[in-house]
């Protein structure tokens, strides 16, 4: 069932792109849009988004990068760890559940280096990697998303980011423990 | 509050670094200053006369262990290159190999040469090649990590911006089209009743919701590239829609509530991991990791729904600011 499941996601997922521009490109020419004219006036905004977006991106990954480069995490994870224990979770996962919402690419190493020293399979593999997949790095999709609109104040984005953030930790926790668990 | 979450990154970052460092000078885990005492071979052949050469170190595992509280029961043989100062006194460089010991790499990673370590020579006695060195001290090395990190990710958030350009402008093309075409309306029509409830702020009709949905099913189909475009382009509709430049609209933050929580059918990256590592079965993940950032959905959805009328966020409220200007113009004039 989750094999079939699989491979129909990941069948759509491959032709899921040639397929949208097909559609959109093929919609346009049926109701007589100048499509090649319109695509072009359009692509135009691609440059001047992308450039709004680099103060905010400098100011958010060189906050999360002086956080990280200066062991805070290791503070902090020493300092939660003993409460870690309430929810089930193990300590060694803590680290994870602080960086997902901060960098993709140090929660995919703290992921790797978890699943190197417990091995995949275990609870602890499993658990880092159920967290992996249930959030997404919140500060850096808050400052992509309101930098290109140049949204400086985010009233309660952070907020209902982080909840979810946390809710996503305890969820994964919850249901890695029910079904691999101990 | 993202002004006092980023500060709070880098000042707990600093502080951090600062106490780690702080720390690490009473503790000297590298041993700074303290000498280590070895052989070098082959100095006997006599070449009291050549300014430096090339011979290898033997410090013997009790000496080794001593200064850095090992517990090895080999002694360390390196290949390293000896130069000879003015007053007798010289230079010892240890190139960084696999040969060396664990701790030793880990001083010339934190150092300023990597590829090797540097130590200077106290004592050398040509008739037996006893030498004794001390390496260069190590110091400061999370405030050096902090500082590196500061150029570094600066430089990474130009990279990525740039490297957005391109795929920006492919997606945003293709949107163009399919908006001129009717396509985004037909699509807005037929999730309707959601987004009205999830999104009442803004007209169902409007390009900002064909945007966002195709925003949300990149994103849960694992189209990352195509997703932010999309979303930016959301962002770019919701805040033509928006009174207040600068500021967040209720139906911004709920719709990156919905987008950070990252629901995906598939994991991809961690399957690819979990594959890496050698898993029985790297794909077991897929419905824990649905039903996880399901969880985190529903939580973001309800979250900003509700934060959005607490005092400090609603006050801020830019559709309620221009509702307010609207209604207090007539009764002003009243007046």
């Amino acid at each position: 069932m989750a094999g079939l499941f699989r491979s129909v996601i990941e069948i759509i997922s491959i032709v899921a792109i040639p397929f949208i521009l097909l559609l959109f490109l093929g919609w346009g020419i049926v109701r007589k849009v100048k499509v090649y004219e319109v695509f072009v006036e359009g692509a135009k905004d691609g440059f001047s988004v992308a450039i709004r977006i680099i103060p905010y991106l400098v100011a958010m990954l060189v906050g999360i990068g002086i956080f990280r480069a200066g062991g805070a995490m290791d503070v902090l994870t020493s300092v939660l760890a003993p409460g870690t224990g309430l929810i089930g979770m193990p300590a060694e996962a803590l680290p994870m559940a602080f960086m997902r919402p901060l960098s993709g690419s140090g929660s995919l190493g703290i992921m790797t280096e978890l699943m190197k020293v417990h091995g995949p399979d275990s609870f602890i593999g499993v658990l880092a990697s159920t967290m992996y997949g249930s959030t997404e790095t919140t500060f850096y999709v808050l400052a992509v998303y309101f930098g290109a609109v140049n949204i400086r104040n985010t009233r309660h984005a952070l907020p209902a980011g982080l909840v979810a953030d946390v809710v996503g930790m305890i969820a994964a926790v919850i249901v890695t423990r029910v079904l691999f668990g101990i | 509050m993202l002004n006092y979450v980023w500060i709070s990154l880098i000042v707990i970052g600093i502080l951090a670094a600062v106490g780690n460092d702080v720390r690490d000078e009473i503790v000297n885990p590298y041993r700074n200053g303290v000498p280590i005492h070895g052989i070098l071979e082959g100095i006997q052949d006599g070449k009291p006369e050549l300014k430096s050469w090339e011979g290898m170190l033997i410090v013997p595992a009790a000496s080794f262990n001593a200064v850095y509280g090992t517990r090895g029961t080999e002694s360390v043989r390196v290949r390293v290159k000896i130069s000879r100062g003015a007053e007798g006194v010289g230079m010892i460089y240890v190139p960084v190999g696999h040969e060396i010991p664990d701790i030793w790499k880990s001083i010339a990673a934190q150092g300023q040469t990597q590829e090797r370590l540097n130590g200077t020579i106290l004592e050398l006695r040509e008739e037996d090649g006893g030498v004794s060195f001390v390496l260069d001290p190590v110091r400061f090395v999370k405030l050096r990590a902090v500082t590196k990190a500061a150029l570094d990710y600066a430089g990474t958030a130009v990279t990525i911006a740039l490297g957005l350009i391109g795929i920006m402008a492919l997606w945003l093309g293709v949107m163009k089209v399919a908006e001129e075409a009717g396509a985004v309306k037909v699509l807005t029509k037929l999730l309707m009743p959601l987004t009205k409830r999830l999104f009442p702020e803004v007209p169902p009709d409007h390009p900002a919701v064909g945007a966002m949905i195709m925003n949300i099913s990149a994103n849960m189909l694992g189209l990352s590239n195509a997703a932010t475009p999309f979303g930016l382009k959301a962002m770019e509709e919701l805040n033509k829609l928006n009174p207040k430049a600068g500021t967040a609209t209720n139906a911004m933050c709920t719709f990156l509530a919905i987008n950070t929580s990252g629901l995906v059918l598939i994991p991809a990256t961690a399957i690819a991991v979990r594959a890496a590592a050698g898993s029985a079965n790297p794909g077991i993940i897929i419905g824990t990791s649905i039903f996880g950032a399901g969880c985190a959905t529903i939580a973001g959805i309800l979250a900003a729904k509700l934060l959005q009328r607490m005092p400090p966020f609603h006050k801020d409220d830019p559709d309620l600011a221009g509702k307010e200007e609207s209604r207090g113009w007539p009764l002003s004039l009243r007046d």
